[in-house]
């Protein structure tokens, strides 16, 4: 799994802290989210510098909401995706800007042994998901395979996404859960 | 059944939903576990989605930025705080403070309504459906009308009253609908504070409806209404009061329930005079095996708002 339940326990107790003005709490909720929220950030916008705000901006809103974060609707990393994901949404009608499409310019990409200050048993399983997720991705066939990239990566609604692939919603909107299903199944079967 | 779960699930997760779907799905977390449930699986999957992106390091200047932001904040705080001499301009600054920093947060009712307001109401031991197909569809922006209004209904009557809006007037219909949600849960919550004779327990079937004549979407709250048979199901009905005419609003889900609080939106009308209409509600109970008409009509016996039929 990609975050165990101790450490999602461990990260709603962090928000509970910054809810507080917890200002260690938030950093150590910063080290653990910045580096994956940044990368779906550059995905969102496409350019490092409007990356870099929306992080900044998305964290400034986590530090605000923290104290109405409830976790009976979602878990904290779920949280603080859609809030950076309305965060990139937004910058981008202010910049009237379309969002950025995939795949990503190469120069954006990194290897992904190359890990940010986690620790290593963290770093380890960040890898190996990362690896299952790859694996699922690669046996979707090429429509399905963008509809759901899309829908991860990007701030496209679903009608969105499917205007961008000349495919009826309908399929768009199946493909996308099924993808999801997949996922779901795939990180579960190999989850202790 | 499943795959209407799946779907919720995977659109709540990947925040594609509206923010009044939205917040009905979170309303419905607390009393279902099987959604609850996918909706944790989902999660698990779109969390693996992002931590499988190449990782890529933020300049350290960006954490610098973002504290210096809090300290101004904080700063901020104790600057209103040290303006704001006497209790009422003190409470007066918090609400202007609170206003605007409602306003500044992009996520607007997405975020801090949802995140909040509706948690307030979403906590409730209800489950809250929404009842016209045609819901988001109808929704206009709502004029500036500043009350609610509220509809008691009985076996024989509907009586009126009004309830000032909480808050500032949401000038977008999804904001207003949250703002509606939680008035509406407040009510349910704590029927002293309706605006109405509470009826006692021992008076059989009753209910109120609470409605925003600007966005013409509102809750209808029931109780003890009788037990259907199989091939029957309540629906509710409007008459618009400056037209007489009978409107639409839905088929109540009660299944094997008696009670229950359900949110509504009506099909798209006029609403010139949208702040002098008193829309009466009634609830009839009609044959779930007849086919639907283009333009569906109460045929069935009046159960609730007798005297406007």
């Amino acid at each position: 799994m990609p975050s165990s339940e101790s450490e999602i326990r461990e990260e709603i107790a962090l928000l509970a802290a910054i809810g507080g003005g917890g200002r260690e709490a938030f950093r150590e909720l910063y080290t653990r989210y910045s580096a994956p929220l940044f990368s779906l950030a550059l995905r969102f916008v496409g350019d490092t510098g409007t990356a870099e705000e929306v992080l900044q901006d998305a964290f400034l809103k986590i530090w605000r909401h923290a104290a109405s974060y409830d976790a009976q609707k979602s878990r904290p990393f779920t949280w603080a995706v859609t809030i950076l994901r309305r965060t990139a949404i937004d910058r981008l009608r202010q910049l009237k800007r379309t969002p950025a499409s995939l795949p990503l310019p190469a120069d954006e990409l990194v290897p992904a042994e190359l890990t940010l200050g986690e620790n290593t048993r963290r770093t380890t399983e960040a890898n190996e998901t990362a690896a299952r997720v790859r694996s699922v991705l690669a046996t979707l066939a090429s429509p399905q395979r963008d509809a759901l990239e899309l829908a991860l990566f990007s701030t496209l609604t679903h009608a969105e996404i499917a205007t961008r692939l000349a495919q009826p919603p309908g399929s768009v909107k199946t493909w996308i859960r099924r993808g999801l299903q997949d996922l779901r199944h795939t990180l579960s079967s190999v989850s202790p | 059944m499943k795959e209407s779960l799946e779907e919720t699930a995977s659109l709540y997760v990947l925040d594609q939903l509206e923010p009044r779907d939205r917040a009905l799905v979170e309303a419905r977390l607390a009393h279902e576990p099987a959604l609850a449930a996918l909706v944790h699986d989902y999660e698990s999957a779109l969390a693996a989605g992002v931590r499988s992106l190449p990782p890529r390091a933020p300049s350290p200047l960006v954490l610098e930025r973002i504290e210096e932001q809090i300290d101004a904040l904080e700063a901020g705080k104790i600057e209103t705080f040290r303006r704001s001499p006497s209790p009422p301009a003190f409470r007066e600054a918090r609400m202007r403070d609170g206003h605007n920093r409602g306003q500044q947060a992009d996520e607007g009712a997405a975020s801090r309504l949802s995140w909040k307001t509706v948690a307030q109401w979403g906590i409730a031991a209800v489950v809250t459906v929404s009842l016209a197909t045609l819901a988001v569809q109808s929704l206009r922006r709502p004029s500036a009308s500043p009350v609610f209004v509220v509809v008691g209904l009985d076996a024989n009557r509907n009586t009126f009253a009004e309830l000032p809006s909480p808050g500032p007037v949401a000038k977008d219909a999804d904001t207003r609908f949250i703002q509606l949600a939680s008035a509406a849960e407040d009510l349910w919550r704590n029927p002293a504070a309706r605006p109405l004779p509470v009826a006692p327990a021992t008076t059989g079937n009753h209910g109120y409806a609470l409605y925003d004549p600007s966005s013409q979407q509102g809750f209808i709250a029931i109780e003890q209404l009788p037990a259907l048979a199989d091939n029957q199901r309540y629906h509710l009905w409007v008459i618009d009061d400056s037209t007489h005419r009978i409107r639409d609003a839905g088929i109540l889900p009660l299944a094997g329930v008696s009670r229950g609080l359900y949110s509504f939106a009506l099909e798209p009308g006029d609403t010139s005079k949208a702040d002098r209409t008193r829309p009466n509600f009634f609830i009839t109970v009609e044959d779930a095996t007849a086919p639907s008409p283009a333009t569906p009509q109460p045929r069935g016996k009046v159960v609730l708002g007798k005297d406007r039929i």
